[in-house]
């Protein structure tokens, strides 16, 4: 699992609630207006806008509802944007697994937390199996 | 009649009218001191109307609800009625119909329950002056009371209705959007596009397969080129409708062939790690109409030049 440096400064923050398919749309176009907002190139823009895509649809599709939090990070020299997702909803059992990829309990590619995972440059997962899931996503701007 | 569809949309039998009603506390008695009250209110309707359509008409927010004076004319005459209804002492099927209605024409015209709510307040505040003047302090107080539960069972009516009316509304559009969001051209003898622009979510993704599976079908096609230029974010959701529309239509024997793939979409998908192997796939639309011929046999080829024969 990734760690995160801690000496993150937050910029900027946002809440959003996930409570509907629709908001799949709702949330990742806020991120995007950040990245843009921040001047992301087109690769990681459009990295974390699907990131942001696949972890709001799976609080959406495992938990019904939930909340993303969205910042506007810096680290030293570099800006970021940071994104959580938190839900209480019924928590992953077998987190190695679901983070492998090609698993699913949504009959569908299960590559969503593997993929997202892979396409931003912090990660970081909490689950306890009837309490929730955390995650928290982080994607630097390139110099 | 829209009024008796949303009577049955809401569910306003007998039995629902009767729970309301207790609800709202408006009982027999209520119905009955309403009823004496009808000439009281028939004596001060002109100048209720008279106040209450300068106070809509001060306001630019509902004056545009009255371009003319024809129209002002007839909502008059239509809000007079409608007063002195509240002092019929009903509040039967009928009654409820006729309030109904009004949700049905304020949706039908954009006037937002604010305005409605704002109104019905400058109303209440009249005729809580005339019967203060009138009559004795405890039967104005008495009266007043079986007013306001009339009242607001009555706006409760035409918010429900009103409700229900855009919610109607909403769903049309987005049928009628659906419809236009998967347009399937024939381009070419067996061959099929399908420009896709847009959101993809799970009502869409299952529209895209149907109308797909359909045209293919019925135009006998040998190869259908699905285009996601227009799609903003290709993530696993919409990979896994594209790989398992691919499946489907190989099943009818045709091919699909993936096209308008951007570099940051390219580079997402395989990050992501889906498998897109099963597709043709291509960057752009025209080598995807390009490799749509081949398939069925045919090619683009250039025009043999006959003005340099002919001059």
């Amino acid at each position: 699992m990734n760690v995160e440096p801690d000496a993150v400064e937050s910029l900027s923050r946002r809440e959003m609630p996930i409570g509907s398919e629709d908001d799949v749309v709702v949330v990742r176009r806020a991120v995007r207006a950040l990245a843009q907002k921040r001047g992301f190139n087109a690769f990681a823009s459009a990295a974390l806008t699907t990131a942001t895509s696949e972890l709001t649809r799976n609080v959406w599709v495992h938990a019904r509802k939930g909340i993303a939090i969205l910042e506007e990070v810096a680290d030293g020299g570099r800006i970021g944007v940071r994104v959580t997702f938190e839900d209480e909803g019924p928590g992953i059992v077998d987190l190695e697994r679901a983070l492998a990829g090609g698993f699913s309990t949504a009959r569908t590619m299960g590559l969503g937390l593997s993929g997202s995972r892979r396409l931003v440059d912090a990660f970081r997962i909490d689950s306890a199996v009837g309490r929730g899931t955390t995650v928290e996503i982080v994607k630097w701007k390139e110099p | 009649m829209p009024h008796r569809h949303y009577m049955t949309a809401l569910r306003l039998d007998e039995s629902e009218i009767q729970t309301r009603r207790s609800y709202f506390e408006l009982g027999d008695d209520d119905l009955a001191r309403l009823r004496t009250l009808h000439g009281l209110a028939e004596k001060h309707t002109d100048e209720f109307i008279e106040r209450f359509y300068e106070h809509l008409l001060r306001s630019a927010s509902t004056r545009k609800f009255f371009p003319d004076d024809a129209t002002i004319v007839r909502v008059k005459r239509a809000q007079r009625q409608y007063f002195l209804q509240l002092f019929e002492g009903r509040c039967d099927r009928e009654y409820v119909q006729q309030r109904v209605a009004v949700g049905v024409a304020h949706e039908h015209v954009g006037l937002a329950p604010t305005w409605y709510l704002g109104a019905y307040r400058k109303y209440l505040a009249l005729l809580q002056v005339r019967l203060f003047d009138d009559l004795p302090a405890a039967e104005a107080q008495a009266a007043f009371l079986s007013v306001q539960k009339i009242v607001f069972f009555d706006m409760t009516l035409a918010l429900d209705t009103y409700i229900a009316a855009h919610q109607e509304t909403l769903a049309r559009h987005q049928a009628a959007l659906r419809e236009l969001s998967t347009p399937v051209i024939r381009v070419h003898d067996g061959v099929l596009l399908l420009p896709l622009v847009g959101a993809i979510d799970s009502a869409r993704a299952q529209q895209v397969m149907d109308t797909v599976l359909l045209r293919v079908a019925e135009e006998k096609a040998k190869c259908i080129i699905v285009d996601i230029a227009g799609v903003p974010v290709v993530d696993t959701k919409v990979a896994d409708s594209l790989v398992k529309t691919t499946a489907s239509v190989r099943l009818l024997g045709a091919h699909t062939i993936l096209t308008g793939i951007s570099a940051q979409v390219a580079r997402t998908i395989v990050h992501l790690g889906v498998d897109v192997s099963t597709m043709h796939t291509r960057a752009r639309l025209q080598e995807g109409i390009e490799l749509a011929l081949d398939l069925v046999g045919k090619r683009i080829a250039p025009v043999r030049a006959k003005r340099s024969s002919g001059e």
